[in-house]
């Protein structure tokens, strides 16, 4: 590991506790400081004030904010969120990492069709700019972009499960084989291979089709868009001049010279779409019932159990920074140039 | 006045030559700028004069809907779950054929049982008749409420009332078999409920509400909240973007690492977030939507204003001592406008599919409202039986969506002066 490098990594991880701390303080001032009681708007009118006073005062709500403000830094960093406020009254750590596999397991597919049909199609769009594929290909991804992924979901529920009836309608994978599955790491499509437990397996797969295929071709939009400019700006560039000059066919200037130099900005693309892909979980979760962090996250909303949504948050805060800094490091591997 | 077009002229200008067409372009008005614009521009220009023509169909829409809805978006207007273009059927009282009874007052009792087909409109038809009878025996005191049979085919519920198993059973036209005619056990005592002539464009939904208006009036939401929001987060952001881009230092510091830190994270997480502490309510939602879209404005606004700030034009203010406040109103405002426009057109059509997503996910706006993410959610458990319930609503967020974002991209298209050189 050359100096440069390391030193890059170094200033790059203590740049990422600023952020962090950041997002965790937005968090907290979301959650504190917002007008609006959680707690009274969790145990409604007919609740004593006595009783809420109680609730406050084993949450530590009723102490003074700077102190809330470091138990709050001190739990992310310990990674203690405390218990659920409802349902079984469970650590709240323990809730999260059933639910965070459930959420990798379906973004990972997803992001893997988003970026090669995003990069195929954002390629061809660049090369064939202002013509006719150029426009089809950039009207697809706006339409894409504009359609309400939760939409989108539900249609290929009514059409792919209620209509033809070929895949599963919702859950991650049914209920029967359910009952004797064994998963030791929740993570299912692993725990299925591990236990050889190929019928579970199957149904595994043909319930992640719907939601990461709809995940994936939502999130394309962007990814088409991005590519299809940077390649654009890609093909003016010299090299690929000199390529032209020297006979060499188009096809091959574009996928193998052109793509491959772009595949560095599209690196750190990728890195920005995960905020994306997080935010589109949520809304895909809920349209299938997916047991992920997303919608847990939106099922303690409803039950307004407050310490869970807090924690949720900040936990999709750490996961931003975690991956953000993951790319950056990436790409300094990569690229020499960035390592400034 | 307009001068005269010379198409066949050439003009030197210094060392540069400039294309006729653009000469061109600087004679003529903006009608005939847009018209000519069209040359080289090609489908971009397409992309942008369609999604213009459909955004101010959609603002009339979202301005007026009371002219375009034909009924009341929270009324109860007919049977609930009408497909579109399906006239509300007729049902019919069915009777065992020894019964003495003609009319359906006559088995409304409390002791009787009245079947139908679980799930279908004949029981809504069976309440409203009910509710009629009940309103005329008012005076008298008598309430009639027979118990509900549910039967899952019309075979079953015919075959109960044959065995004196119910009292009567109601079906409606398309239900009615020759059974009854031929059967000798089963008597048909009439109508209960009249045919409607008319069904509903867009059918209506479980409450008998009109999808079709309710989408309507949906329009008026959608761009309170879309406009609404893109406007707040400009009015902050791009204020903050050029004070913090002229200042620099310490403050351009802070307020950058903040501003990033709030772009990377996930936008629809904060909204939610902010929409669960907040409470329900259309303000709380716009706030949401808009803290989200504040980075967006404020790093491209704070990155304009460091390179125009190097200008010379702006260095020249500066030395004849001119007002900080004022060189950044007058000499970098305006050369930031450009770039902002777009975004706000796409920001626009973000702020509309994160507040469809917020009331979809049960965020936000007030239960009753008639708002396309309210009834995409509510449709979602009649996935099976009611597909329009899903497939209209979800259709007018992608096409208003559309509309702002294929202008915004289009424009940026044509203005963005590092792909347009090329």
């Amino acid at each position: 590991m050359s100096a440069s490098l390391r030193n890059f990594l170094i200033t790059r991880l203590f740049l990422t506790i600023p952020m962090v701390l950041i997002l965790i303080t937005m968090v907290f001032l979301i959650m504190r400081v917002l007008p609006g009681d959680p707690i009274r708007s969790q145990l409604g009118p007919r609740v004593s004030e006595t009783q809420a006073n109680a609730i406050r005062e084993r949450l530590g709500l009723n102490r003074p904010l700077y102190i809330q403000y470091f138990n709050f830094v001190w739990s992310m960093v310990t990674l203690d969120f405390g218990t659920a406020l409802t349902q079984g009254e469970r650590p709240i750590l323990d809730e999260l990492s059933e639910r965070i596999p459930a959420t990798i397991e379906l973004t990972i597919p997803a992001m893997t069709f988003t970026s090669v049909f995003g990069i195929f199609l954002g390629a061809l769009a660049a090369r064939y700019r202002k013509k006719g594929p150029d426009y089809t290909i950039r009207l697809f991804s706006i339409i894409v972009y504009s359609i309400p992924i939760f939409f989108m979901g539900l249609l290929f529920q009514i059409l792919f499960s209620v209509r033809l009836g070929i895949l599963p309608l919702a859950g991650r994978m049914s209920p029967i084989l359910l009952r004797n599955f064994e998963s030791p790491t929740n993570f299912y499509v692993i725990d299925s291979i591990i236990t050889q437990n190929w019928a579970a397996l199957g149904s595994v797969l043909a319930h992640l089709v719907l939601p990461s295929l709809t995940l994936g071709l939502a999130l394309s939009g962007v990814f088409i868009r991005l590519t299809r400019v940077n390649m654009i700006e890609m093909l003016q560039s010299d090299f690929i001049t000199a390529g032209r000059a020297r006979g060499i066919p188009e096809t091959k200037l574009t996928y193998r010279h052109a793509l491959r130099n772009t595949f560095i900005p599209i690196m750190t693309l990728i890195g920005l779409q995960f905020a994306i892909l997080l935010a589109g979980a949520v809304l895909t979760e809920t349209t299938f019932s997916w047991p992920g962090v997303g919608r847990y996250l939106v099922e303690r909303i409803a039950l307004r159990d407050y310490t869970a949504v807090q924690s949720t948050i900040a936990v999709f805060a750490i996961f931003v920074a975690i991956i953000t800094l993951t790319m950056d490091v990436l790409y300094a591997f990569i690229d020499p140039r960035i390592r400034y | 006045m307009k001068r005269e077009l010379t198409p066949e002229t050439e003009v030197e200008t210094g060392t540069t030559q400039v294309e006729q067409w653009q000469l061109d372009l600087d004679r003529v008005g903006f009608v005939r700028r847009m018209l000519l614009a069209r040359k080289w521009y090609g489908g971009d220009w397409w992309f942008v004069v369609i999604s213009a023509i459909l955004l101010l169909g959609i603002i009339i829409l979202g301005v007026f809907p009371q002219f375009f809805a034909p009924h009341d978006p929270r009324a109860e207007v007919g049977p609930s779950l009408l497909a579109p273009g399906q006239p509300p059927a007729g049902y019919y009282l069915i009777l065992p054929d020894e019964s003495t009874a003609s009319e359906l007052r006559e088995v409304a009792r409390s002791e009787n049982d009245i079947g139908y087909i679980v799930g279908s409109p004949a029981s809504q038809a069976l309440r409203e008749a009910i509710d009629v009878i009940n309103e005329d025996a008012a005076e008298t005191g008598e309430r009639y409420q027979p118990r509900p049979r549910r039967y899952n085919t019309v075979e079953e519920g015919l075959a109960a009332v044959a065995a004196g198993e119910i009292d009567a059973f109601i079906a409606s036209e398309g239900e009615l078999t020759d059974q009854v005619e031929t059967d000798p056990q089963l008597r048909n005592a009439g109508i209960i409920r009249e045919a409607g002539a008319q069904g509903f464009f867009l059918g209506t939904n479980q409450l008998g509400q009109d999808v079709f208006s309710r989408i309507i009036w949906g329009t008026r939401i959608a761009l309170i909240v879309g406009l609404s929001s893109a406007i707040v987060a400009f009015v902050i952001g791009v204020p903050l973007g050029l004070i913090s881009g002229f200042v620099s230092g310490r403050f351009d510091r802070g307020l950058t690492l903040l501003m990033d830190s709030m772009y990377s994270f996930p936008g629809l997480i904060l909204a939610i977030a902010i929409a669960a502490v907040l409470g329900a309510g259309i303000g709380n939602i716009i706030i949401a939507i808009a803290v989200l879209y504040i980075p967006t404005y404020f790093r491209i606004v704070r990155g304009q204003t460091l390179s125009v700030k190097e200008e010379l034009y702006v260095e020249a203010a500066r030395s004849l001592g001119t007002r900080p406040l004022t060189i950044i109103w007058r000499y970098i405002f305006p050369n930031v406008i450009p770039s902002v426009v777009i975004i706000f057109s796409v920001n626009v059509a973000d702020a509309i599919l994160t507040g469809t997503g917020l009331s979809f996910l049960g965020l936000g706006l007030p239960p009753d409202t008639p708002d396309w993410g309210i009834d995409l959610s509510r449709g979602q458990d009649y996935l099976r039986r009611a597909w329009w319930l899903i497939t209209f609503p979800g259709l007018m967020v992608t096409l208003v969506t559309l509309s702002f974002s294929m202008l915004g991209e289009s424009l940026s298209e044509i203005l963005n002066p590092r792909l347009a050189e090329l």
